[in-house]
């Protein structure tokens, strides 16, 4: 126990930490300045900023803001983007509550009841108890990280190069499985995310692979690259087919009362809780983390409710409940990351593509090697979360009059936005080229009902996957079944196998649509 | 890679058996990509004893998404399901146009330059546009990203042309 404390107390001199600031115009006076905590709080509010503009999702909210913090230190970079990822997410709630355009998957649920109750001059309550519960989860979240940290890591270090490879093969059968629509096009663009994760040198005998001597390819295909292609440009191009501008029906009554009533709080509290457990668990599961805690908790609500019908007709619990499930699990998700060096989703694989550019490989070993990095990112969150708290609720004046800004205008700057954050990362102009090819291969993908995060996942796992699988097989001469006689390896192909067969089983996946229908009633 | 959307959305060139024309298009488009990788990577070393060889990862997962592809497609022709998607031309095109003129003008013109030409460009995209607003937007933007990027960031960013430096 003494261990956790310490831990997380040395995670909050980290986050604490002043910096002497001695500008020259005031000659050689420094003022103290707590660089940390104004980066989180920078980047929940930037990440608030362009969460809330409607049909940016949280991935592509991230994969956008990731080169404005490619200059900072390793450290505040990664508190930084912890941030944007919160404020992300909270934008997407006030987005699907106020106007009914859920910003991200994850807050799709977060529509149904919540702008019901907008409709009815109860914005601000929904509005009020998607922070509180999200802030509820997230100090649990917190905890819970820090209470699994160090043991997982234990466990991780006893891993070797056949165990990592199943658990890799396992984590990304979790997100087949828990994730939206055909498990077999989700293995598909999986298996395609491998391969273009082979594209550059390889990393040990130094071959090109698939480059064509172009020496741009020859480092590979950059992540941030591919994920703003992926994700920023195919948004707009699919946007701009959509219509940017149908349907955007704000909510124009005067956001007042933001005050939950004593009953609303009453109510919800049971909720919360539900929503927090079922998010945190979900969250460590590699795969669906935010997306699928938040349709999960809304169902489970909608079960243990006296009286189902008020769902979808602006019931609070159906905000409390999945608002705090998928804050528990944005959270949560990033224990597999931390301690095992898997990113269970693509939110998470964006975190790995920034680490990898300051230098740091994910994993067990950065727990011991670095940290204060670790554990103040896990400070970080529960700072993040308060400030979402104070921050949010005065200002959502201001991101409901950037919700009147119309598509037309938005979407050209976000072009422009993207090229140069793109360019920025290598000061190359073939990566803007490749990240347009990449967009609209997105655009084709999305029309074909291919999901693209399966991909990112696919791209990240890629080369860690081909190492420890050359490592094992060097290291058992060649022979296969070592996956399968190692016994911590075989437990874990054993339950991908299971998991694998029990996704294509009729019974339960129709079950799981069942979760995901929810939203389009 | 070398995906590109070029499959045309006519559907009368889909024949009657194909009754799931988006699954049986995306799964052909895959097998595509497979064995264009399969061939990209024909001339990497494969196995050397029991050790990999350079080539033997993407081989692997190249048939692995070769085989999956072919499932799909077997999937677009037992099941039902819906017509090709209609694609649009002027979003794509405009945005894609704009990538483009962005990296080209990048490096010989600066930041203001190709940010100012790729928004406008961009801009073509959606019939909604007003060219008044977008002009002031383009101005605002431009300005905001010059001093966001090179001062802020501190990232090394050139900003006017190259001719202009000299």
């Amino acid at each position: 126990m003494g261990d956790i404390f310490t831990n997380l107390g040395l995670g909050f001199g980290v986050v604490f930490q002043f910096v002497q600031w001695t500008p020259a115009f005031l000659g050689g006076i420094s003022i103290p300045i707590p660089v940390n905590i104004l980066l989180c709080l920078i980047g929940a509010l930037v990440g608030t900023l362009v969460g809330v503009l409607p049909g940016i999702g949280t991935i592509a909210t991230v994969a956008m803001l990731l080169p404005i913090t490619f200059g900072l230190p390793p450290v505040g970079a990664l508190i930084m983007l912890a941030g944007i990822y919160y404020g992300a997410q909270y934008g997407g709630s006030t987005t699907s509550i106020l106007v009914n355009i859920p910003g991200e998957a994850g807050s799709v649920v977060t529509a149904l009841d919540g702008f019901q109750m907008a409709k009815r001059g109860r914005a601000g309550p929904a509005l009020a108890i998607a922070a509180i519960g999200s802030f509820f989860a997230g100090c649990v979240a917190t905890v819970l990280i820090a209470l699994l940290g160090a043991p997982l890591t234990r466990i991780a270090l006893a891993f070797g190069p056949a165990e990592y490879f199943s658990l890799m093969v396992l984590g990304l059968i979790f997100a087949v499985v828990l994730a939206k629509g055909s498990v077999l096009k989700a293995i598909a663009m999986i298996v395609l995310g491998l391969l273009l994760s082979m594209v550059g040198s390889d990393i040990e005998t130094g071959a090109s692979r698939m480059a064509f001597n172009i020496p741009e390819l020859a480092d590979g295909l950059g992540f941030a690259t591919l994920a703003m292609g992926l994700f920023g440009f195919a948004e707009i191009i699919r946007n701009l087919d959509a219509g940017g501008e149908t349907d955007r029906k704000l909510v124009q009554e005067k956001v007042s009362g933001l005050m939950p009533t004593r009953r609303d709080l009453k109510e919800t509290t049971p909720a919360i809780l539900r929503g927090t457990v079922l998010g945190s668990i979900l969250g460590i599961l590699p795969g669906g983390g935010a997306v699928i805690a938040s349709f999960a908790a809304y169902t489970l609500e909608k079960k243990v409710a006296k009286d189902p019908s008020k769902f979808g007709h602006g019931e609070i619990r159906g905000v409390a409940a999945p608002e705090s499930a998928n804050n528990a699990a944005a959270q949560t998700s990033f224990i597999p990351l931390l301690t095992l060096g898997i990113p269970p989703n693509a939110v998470m694989a964006l975190m790995v593509g920034a680490m990898t550019i300051h230098g740091i490989v994910p994993g067990p070993q950065v727990m011991q090697k670095q940290p204060d990095l670790v554990w103040g990112m896990i400070a970080s969150m529960w700072v993040g979360n308060l400030m979402l708290l104070i921050i949010n609720l005065p200002l959502v004046g201001i991101w409901v009059r950037l919700l009147r800004v119309p598509y037309r205008l938005m979407f050209p700057s976000i072009v422009v936005f993207c090229c140069i954050g793109i360019y920025s990362v290598n000061n190359a102009p073939t990566d803007v080229m490749i990240a347009g090819a990449f967009g609209l291969v997105g655009y084709w993908l999305i029309k074909h009902d291919f999901e693209p995060a399966p991909l990112l996942l696919g791209m990240v796992l890629g080369p860690l996957m081909e190492e420890n699988l050359r490592r094992a097989l060097l290291i058992s001469r060649g022979d296969w079944s070592v996956f399968l006689t190692r016994p911590l390896s075989a437990v874990l192909m054993a339950i991908a196998a299971a998991l694998l067969i029990l996704a294509v089983l009729p019974s339960l996946r129709k079950k799981r649509d069942e979760v995901f229908v929810e939203s389009e009633n | 890679m070398n995906a590109t959307p070029g499959h045309a959305p006519v559907k009368s060139i889909m024949p009657n058996w194909v009754r799931n024309p988006q699954e049986f298009v995306g799964g052909i488009a895959l097998m595509a990509i497979a064995v264009f990788a399969l061939w990209a990577s024909s001339d990497l070393q494969g196995m050397r004893g029991f050790s990999f060889g350079a080539g033997t990862a993407p081989r692997m997962f190249g048939f692995l998404l070769l085989g999956l592809g072919a499932l799909i497609t077997v999937v677009g022709v037992v099941t039902e399901g819906p017509h090709l998607a209609k694609y649009h031309w002027r979003g794509p095109f405009f945005v894609t146009i704009a990538i483009l003129t962005f990296a080209f003008t990048i490096r010989p013109m600066g930041m203001i330059f190709a940010a100012m030409a790729a928004f406008l460009i961009a801009a073509c995209g959606s019939p909604e546009t007003r060219w008044k607003e977008t002009l002031i937007v383009a101005v605002c933007l431009t300005t905001f990203c010059s001093l966001l990027f090179p001062y802020a960031l501190g990232l090394p960013l050139q900003l006017l042309p190259t001719f202009m430096i000299r």
